[in-house]
């Protein structure tokens, strides 16, 4: 073992605020969180705590309920990142080209993502109103429907719906993420692909898109991510329903925590999600890797 | 004042390559040192150590009597100029000067002076308010070289200082640099890979390779007496033309054997039956006369160069490079002889590369 | 007729690109504009049908109770007054400038903390070889994977045995634990790119450690600062999940929970709701807006090492 260099203790100060941070508001909380799982903690019986080992997680996986909350966030997700991919490539594409007003429709695609998420919802909410909601009074004036729809309150299209307002929001990092990844497509490329006599379209198939891979990798990482652990629209829209068609994972976590008070299952069900994050995330880095 | 000594200094990076290994050496005060090396031989690193930017992994590293290994770059009382200059580019030129002595506290007014001073010997005193970046290559070279000369530092460091500069204005800047240590009371420590430097600069070279030295010498010694095969043929431009033979004593007389090429080799060298390398500067041969060795060949390339001309000559299987005066009246194809001066033969050891010449 | 042949495709191009930006325009300013034009409608005027996209007199009178009874000078309307009258002040509208005062102060505190804390290790890990480094950055990695909500149990048991339920420093502590490893990532990477020689010079200079980040990195990473604090503050002024956990009364809300109380609350109007919504989303908007260059570099160089 080297002594410790001069260096090091230089760093060790340097980094100390970061670490007794890390520590105390993630580590910790991490391993408590294990701890917690392992029992039967209940805050409404707080004077009983039996240590129940594993049973957290065997009743968390063998509850219909639960995995009926997992299909939901798989679908949530998929639905919410394909779109997000197929809106925010357009919006690079069209960011990326030279024109009058580029600039400010760049800084006004931030107003999304800088809303906090609860106005998000709030203004969703308004816009979905089965009464007074501008989505009716839209599709009312252009006579796309006959009559006033309730949209939110019907279960075939509360996730689609919701999905609908994360996306919004989301669309404009993901497409900022994409434009960078555009911008580092080397302009010879395309020279060369333009004096071989490739049209436009042709140009955009074969050197655009397989360039892009990078940042589609990157955004469907993130959003992915972001997508699975997603709880404020839910709460703020549907709080689960109608029904229970928009319960999702975050959501059941919320519900069995801070509802039944059942600190215990809620725990293992945030395990079981934070290993989902983990493993979807790795299996996504290695899968599009091989495809790159 | 400062005397530097090495002693088995060692440098192990963190992926584990060894930069350098088991270093000796003593640098005297006021001396002004080259370390000399092709890229990747250690030499950064070495400065470095002087430096305290990086940490010494085994040995000991003195100035005068102190060991230095645990004092930071920051107490130490040395200053460096870099190869990429590293100018602060949110400062002027003048707080880039100064602020080596703002950051020990000089007095504002001795700031003052010691800054102008320096300016005015580097003539940059008309950019003071500048920022490095409104600057040319060579006027932010010299604002690096005012950096570490306002702090009239006991140990001066620089590592490839002209490299990034044009050839005219690197060699006025060796006259400078040169000037400038004759001028200060600091040991100079100097970094480079061009052997033309290092031969213009030094009191004392050290040439290094994979970590270690290979000699230490004055630039004479260095370019006259090379120690090994690597140093040999590290220094001179064009290179020094190198020709495998056999040593054999006919005669009572040392020779170079190469086919039927001999050489008698004067009494410096020394040494039994072996394999050996003869090394010729191509500089290093002049008519043939009788008293002289001579060697002869077939002229194969004539090239003018200036005010002479390089010819590759065939000799016994190997092409030799030589430099001749212009006026001698050569033909491709025709054969021609040379004489060799003895004094400036030089002879390895063909598998370990030293030098057979006794010591002096 | 002759028309130079250039022309036309580039008109055609123009014509394109406009039209797709008035597209995307639509879409990003879309709902906010109606957000806008719904707070400044009266609580008639908003339940008309078909609704007014532009409102036919509009009306600050919202945001006027806001002010009023968040300062003290107006009262809420009384329990069983008839909401849909004209001025009708529900009385959540008394609790909305405390609670962006609240906002206010986790957001800047967690801002400058995040700062404190976020710099001098992003330094270390940037330009100082030392054992651990890959395991703090893979640290940091790390808390960018674990969701937000798996933290969210264990993190409300700590702070309520800790007696810290319902203060404001619970929350700016949770925020920073959600903040300082971005901002670490992200000026770490930008220290990165400065060239060492810089480091050494200044060392050599006669800097310590702390004074190389002070005098020389801190002037030269201004723009990295200023994207990674206001990452900071925006995260922490609009978060929504951990402030529900962690906050119950007045004194420790924040905007987005009251303005969440009011969305479930039936008896306050549209046109109420929409004006709390403008209140929280200015100050963000405005801030993303001015600064979107640096937040845009900020926001990449954060992901694409991510
Ligand atoms: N920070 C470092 N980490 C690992 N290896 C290094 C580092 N710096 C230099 N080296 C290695 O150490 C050797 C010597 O490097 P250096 O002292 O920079 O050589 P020079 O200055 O003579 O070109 C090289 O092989 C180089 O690759
Ligand atoms: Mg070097």
């Amino acid at each position: 073992m080297r002594a410790v260099t001069h260096d090091e203790r230089a760093a060790a100060g340097l980094l100390a605020g970061l670490v007794a941070v890390l520590m105390a508001v993630t580590a910790f909380p991490i391993l408590y969180s294990l701890w917690i799982s392992l029992f039967a903690v209940n805050l409404r019986r707080p004077n009983r705590m039996p240590f129940v080992g594993l049973d957290n997680y065997i009743a968390v996986l063998s509850s219909p309920a639960f995995w009926g909350s997992v299909g939901r966030t798989a679908l949530f997700s998929a639905l919410a990142v394909a779109a997000i991919l197929v809106i925010a490539t357009l919006v690079a594409l069209l960011l990326d080209q030279e024109f009058p007003g580029r600039r400010i429709l760049s800084a006004c695609l931030l107003i999304p993502w800088a809303i906090p998420s609860v106005v998000n919802g709030l203004m969703w909410k308004w816009i979905y109103d089965s009464n007074y909601g501008a989505l009716n009074g839209l599709l009312l004036q252009l006579g796309f429907i006959g009559s006033a729809t309730i949209w939110l309150g019907d279960s075939n299209r509360t996730l689609p719906l919701i999905a609908n307002a994360f996306i919004w929001k989301e669309v404009p990092l993901a497409a900022i993420l994409l434009l960078v990844t555009l911008k580092s497509i080397p302009a010879d490329l395309y020279g060369a692909a333009a004096v071989d006599g490739a049209p436009a379209w042709r140009r955009f198939f074969a050197i655009t898109l397989p360039a892009l891979r990078p940042g589609f990798l990157l955004v469907t990482l993130y959003e992915a991510m972001m997508a699975v652990r997603h709880f404020d629209l839910f709460f703020l829209l549907t709080e689960g329903g109608p029904g229970g068609a928009s319960d999702v994972v975050a959501w059941r976590i919320y519900v069995e925590t801070f509802r039944n008070l059942s600190f215990g299952t809620g725990a293992a069900m945030s395990y079981i999600l934070a290993i989902a994050t983990l493993l979807m995330s790795y299996a996504l880095i290695r899968g599009m890797a091989r495809t790159l | 004042m400062a005397r530097i000594r090495f002693q088995s200094v060692t440098k192990r990076y963190a992926n584990g390559a060894t930069a350098v290994a088991g270093l000796d050496l003593d640098i005297a005060d006021q001396e002004f040192l080259v370390l000399l090396g092709p890229s990747g031989c250690g030499k950064s690193t070495t400065l470095n150590m002087i430096a305290g930017l990086e940490e010494i992994s085994e040995g000991a590293l003195l100035f005068d009597d102190r060991t230095m290994n645990n004092v930071p770059a920051h107490r130490r009382d040395v200053a460096m100029v870099f190869q990429s200059y590293a100018l602060y580019p949110h400062k002027s030129v003048f707080e880039n000067i100064a602020f080596g002595l703002r950051m020990r506290r000089v007095p504002e007014p001795e700031l003052r002076r010691r800054v102008m001073d320096a300016a005015a010997k580097l003539e940059i005193a008309h950019l003071l308010e500048r920022r490095p970046s409104q600057l040319s290559g060579g006027q932010r070279q010299r604002v690096a070289l005012g950096r570490a000369m306002v702090r009239e530092p006991s140990v001066f460091l620089m590592d490839e200082p002209l490299s990034n500069l044009d050839a005219s204005l690197r060699i006025s800047m060796r006259a400078q640099i040169r000037h400038l240590h004759a001028q200060m009371h600091s040991t100079f420590v100097y970094v480079t890979h061009d052997q033309a430097e290092a031969l213009t600069l030094a009191d004392r070279i050290v040439v290094m390779r994979d970590g270690t030295i290979q000699q230490i010498g004055s630039p004479d010694d260095i370019y006259e007496r090379p120690a090994n095969l690597f140093v040999a043929s590290f220094l001179g431009s064009p290179a020094i033309n190198l020709l495998e033979g056999a040593l054999e004593t006919i005669g009572g007389t040392l020779c170079f054997r190469r086919g039927a090429l001999t050489v008698p080799l004067p009494a410096c060298f020394r040494g039994d039956a072996r394999e050996v390398v003869l090394g010729l500067r191509p500089e290093d041969v002049g008519p043939a006369t009788s008293e002289a060795a001579q060697i002869h060949g077939v002229v194969d390339t004539a090239m003018p160069a200036g005010s002479d001309q390089f010819l590759g000559v065939a000799v016994e299987g190997a092409m030799l490079f030589l430099r001749v005066p212009k006026d001698v009246r050569v033909r491709e194809g025709e054969p021609i002889g040379f004489g060799l001066t003895e004094s400036r033969l030089h002879l390895f050891d063909r598998t370990t590369g030293r030098s057979l010449r006794r010591a002096a | 007729m002759i028309v130079p042949r250039p022309i036309a495709p580039r008109m055609l191009r123009l014509a394109a690109l406009g039209l797709a930006s008035l597209l995307l325009l639509a879409y990003v300013l879309g709902p906010v504009m109606w957000l806008l034009s719904s707070s400044l409608q009266t609580e008639r005027e908003i339940v008309s049908i078909p609704p007014h996209w532009i409102p036919e007199s509009p009306t600050l009178a919202n945001f006027k109770a806001i002010f009023a009874t968040g300062l003290g000078l107006a009262r809420p309307s009384p329990a069983g007054t008839d909401p849909s009258s004209g001025g009708f002040i529900p009385s959540v509208a008394a609790n909305l400038l405390p609670a962006m005062a609240n906002s206010f102060i986790v957001a800047v505190t967690v801002t400058i903390l995040n700062l404190l804390i976020g710099v001098p290790a992003a330094y270390a890990i940037g330009k100082i070889r030392f054992r651990g480094r890959g395991l703090t950055l893979y640290a940091i990695l790390a808390t960018r994977v674990i969701p937000d909500i798996a933290l969210v149990v264990p993190l409300f048991l700590v702070v309520r045995k800790l007696g810290m339920l319902d203060s404001l420093a619970s929350l700016i502590i949770a925020y920073l634990a959600i903040t300082v490893p971005f901002s670490v990532f992200v000026l770490a990477s930008f220290f990165e790119q400065m060239p060492d020689d810089l480091d050494r010079a200044a060392r050599v200079d006669g800097c310590s450690r702390l004074r190389v980040l002070t005098h020389v990195y801190l002037p030269l990473a201004r723009p990295a600062l200023v994207a990674v604090g206001l990452f900071a503050f925006l995260a922490s002024w609009n978060e929504f999940l951990l402030a529900l956990m962690f906050t119950q009364t007045a004194a420790s809300q924040t905007l987005p929970i009251v303005v969440a109380g009011i969305t479930s609350d039936f008896t306050v109007s549209f046109s109420f709701l929409n004006a709390a919504g403008v209140l929280a989303v200015v100050p963000p908007v405005l801030l993303a807006v001015i600064f979107e260059r640096y937040i845009v570099s900020g926001l990449t160089a954060g992901a694409v090492k991510g």
